[in-house]
């Protein structure tokens, strides 16, 4: 059992870093730095429980705070760009927080071993779960708590006037400034709201691996978040949830079988679905028929 | 067939074959010995798993061509093995681990490929045996490969059969004293995105080199014996112009560094994939130490194949090679199922034979209903273990860490092969 339960933890925390790039794209940005903002709610949280001993919420709260101030940081500077340009300077961005965390060294001394973030070699002992001693079934309660939490609060915003500018923005930037939208308010609370996600997936991630070191935190895994979005579709929140469980559950745990072809399936599959559903395998026709299927009237049409 | 309609039904059919896979029950209650093995099959380390698996295919045919394990009961049981690929990736090693621990019927698991995945998947792991307050998994483990420093004592189930590389640094040197009288000067560099090949550089090779009277260019290292954090900042600090990336496909900064240096001995610090690179273009710019020295991972065959000739007369410790009887019949059966056999896969059949004599010391009975008890057993004769034959000669252990002493020998390519050039066995 424990197997499944590790990897629903870790189809919740993708799926905060998906929605963390989710939250972005509403409103027409690309961006690649989202593995950042996940490092520093990974390192924050650690160093915050392990150093310092706090409880884990406290942590975990801290962390996602920090990488939203990062977040919010950065959404000024790249208000100034857009499309490849705003992909490229968040790729800086995300190198820079890697590269960061690549040579921080900060160890104390606790239990006759050396504890914190050791450069290279990586950031080991985050073990307030295992240490406090939390069953897998209470982990993975924890970690979808946030996961539900997150996506219920998406939820709501798209329903509200607030997803209504989100997406007013990420389709047409000048009409939304025509009818007076402030462009970097909604594109700079999109980016920090972001960022928070992206933290609080972070942290959780740091607490169930236990450890992280630089090379979890490369443009490959912001590649992966923005894919989730992407392959999802940005209808709703549930897009995200079903690639990560498509491409986490089934392509990457599922196919571990076929051993050598796993990689090449892996991509051939994506290349199916995005051929088959290229607005999203949860796009709103989905959701339509699915709301039809279970008997619910009134399906909204679509906003992909 | 509209187009959602195909799509429901490859959706359908992926998610089927995944629950599948995902869901592979506990096989029926046969009586055998089931190991799990894993390690990186795909992206840029692939060789490393590929060649794990060859040796431990080998290794445990080997074991069942012999007549398999005694059980407790006194029953022969076959071994079998399933190797499954982690990448060289944390988060895949920790659901392989996990996967093998609650889905499957194996006693024991040999894995993985490379350190830093090894460092997290150790994590998950129970610290202390009883301890009933910490969750931790409550899985034996017997790496092969992930040989940086230190991973194993994170936890009493983690266990490795690496090679001890500050031995055999310390006494490669120690060789090369004498060999080279005139040999004062060392510069060298490493991948310092790589936390084996960095922190063996730094806290292992350099500071071995210094011990022996090997100086660094221009002297910039005051003192590497004390503080190891220390000594490392100061070697990386003089090493920064001469340093690389995993990903770096351009040596020639770096090579001008190394030939500005005019050093005597130089030394690559990296895994055979960058160690051609650097070594290409160290000879490329036409430079000749008279002493070259590489990280033990290059003494591997991706090297000779890569750049056999541009490594020529390099020196490696390492603690395979096929000198012996043992050890040259299973490089061929490494050979034979599409692997190599080389100082890290090697130690695949040392562990597949290792676990033998564990299972029937212990008097393992590989029942279902005796999963949890075996696996308790398993890693209790692990931890007892004193020594072991290995394919080069007793393996020693360190018992209270959970590592190994291996024999080892020193290696110089020479003809597009690893020819031993000492054996302090």
């Amino acid at each position: 059992m424990s197997y499944y339960l590790g990897l629903a933890q870790l189809i919740g925390i993708h799926t905060l870093l998906g929605l963390s790039a989710y939250v972005l794209m509403l409103t027409g940005q690309l961006s690649l730095g989202q593995a950042g903002f996940f490092a520093i709610g990974a390192y924050c949280a650690g160093i915050l429980t392990v150093i310092f001993e706090l409880h884990i919420v406290p942590a975990l709260l801290i962390a996602a705070l920090l990488a939203a101030f990062f977040a919010f940081l950065v959404g000024f500077p790249a208000l100034r760009v857009k499309g490849l340009m705003l992909v490229v300077a968040t790729i800086a961005f995300g190198e820079f927080v890697r590269l960061f965390f690549f040579n921080l060294s900060w160890r104390v001394p606790r239990d006759g071993i050396h504890v914190g973030p050791d450069s290279t070699n990586g950031f080991r002992e985050i073990r307030y779960f295992v240490a406090n001693g939390w069953s897998a079934w209470e982990i993975t309660l924890f970690v979808w708590t946030f996961v539900l939490l997150v996506m219920a609060a998406l939820w709501w915003t798209d329903r509200s006037r607030a997803g209504a500018v989100l997406r007013a923005v990420g389709e047409d930037e000048l009409a939304a400034q025509s009818v007076g939208l402030s462009l970097t308010t909604v594109k700079v609370t999109a980016m920090t709201a972001g960022g928070f996600i992206a933290g609080v997936g972070g942290a959780l991630y740091a607490h169930t691996a236990t450890y992280v070191d630089h090379l979890t935190f490369t443009v490959l895994l912001a590649t992966f978040a923005i894919s989730y979005p992407i392959l999802g579709g940005l209808s709703s929140v549930f897009g995200t949830l079903v690639a990560v469980i498509f491409i986490q559950g089934v392509l990457v745990e599922g196919l571990r079988f076929m051993g050598d072809w796993r990689s090449i399936v892996f991509g051939l599959l994506i290349v199916v679905a995005m051929n088959l559903k290229p607005s999203g395998l949860f796009d709103a026709r989905t959701a339509r028929l699915l709301r039809r299927a279970v008997g619910l009237r009134g399906g909204e049409k679509s906003r992909a | 067939m509209s187009k959602f309609k195909l799509a429901t039904i490859v959706t359908a059919l992926a998610v089927a074959a995944s629950i599948l896979a995902l869901g592979q029950p506990a096989a029926a209650a046969d009586r055998t010995v089931k190991i799990a093995g894993w390690g990186a099959k795909s992206g840029p380390l692939r060789s490393f798993g590929v060649n794990s698996e060859a040796v431990l295919k080998a290794a445990v045919k080997s074991i069942n061509d012999s007549g398999g394990v005694k059980l407790g009961d006194g029953t022969m049981a076959k071994m079998e093995f399933t190797y499954y690929d982690s990448a060289c990736n944390a988060d895949q090693a920790i659901s392989v681990v996990r996967k093998v621990e609650s889905q499957t019927e194996a006693l024991i698991g040999i894995g993985p490929t490379c350190s830093g995945a090894a460092a997290a998947m150790y994590g998950i792991f129970q610290k202390k045996v009883d301890d009933a307050a910490d969750t931790g998994l409550q899985f034996p483990i017997l790496t092969d490969t992930a040989i940086r420093p230190g991973l194993a004592k994170k936890s009493q189930w983690t266990f490795r059969n690496v090679p001890n590389e500050i031995t055999m640094y310390d006494e490669m040197f120690k060789w090369l004293r004498g060999r080279y009288p005139d040999v004062k000067t060392i510069y060298g560099g490493t991948e310092t995105d790589q936390a084996h090949s960095r922190i063996t550089f730094a806290a292992v090779i350099v500071p071995m080199a210094k011990k022996h009277g090997f100086e660094w260019v221009g002297g910039g290292i005051k003192e590497v014996t004390g503080k190891v954090a220390g000594g490392m900042k100061q070697v990386l600090e003089v090493s920064k112009s001469s340093n690389w990336l995993l990903a770096d496909t351009s040596f020639s900064v770096q090579a001008r560094a190394f030939k500005r240096s005019g050093a005597d001995m130089m030394i690559v610090s990296s895994h055979p994939f960058t160690t051609c690179g650097m070594l290409k273009e160290m000879r490329r710019q036409r430079i000749k130490p008279k002493v070259l020295v590489g990280l033990t991972s290059s003494s591997s065959a991706e090297t000779l194949k890569g750049c056999g000739a541009a490594a020529e007369g390099m020196y490696i410790p390492t603690g395979f090679a096929p000198i012996t009887e043992a050890a040259a019949k299973v490089a061929a059966a490494a050979e034979a199922n599409g692997g190599a056999a080389d100082l890290h896969s090697a130690a695949a059949w040392e562990n597949a034979h290792i676990i033998k004599q564990v299972v029937e010391a212990t008097g393992v009975m590989a029942k279902p209903d005796t999963l949890k008890a075996d696996r308790r057993k398993v890693r209790d004769g692990l931890e007892a273990l004193a020594k072991v034959d290995g394919l080069m000669g007793e393996i020693g252990r360190v018992q209270d860490e959970g590592e190994s002493i291996k024999p080892y020998v020193f290696v110089q390519g020479q003809s597009n092969a690893w020819k031993v050039v000492h054996d302090p066995r």
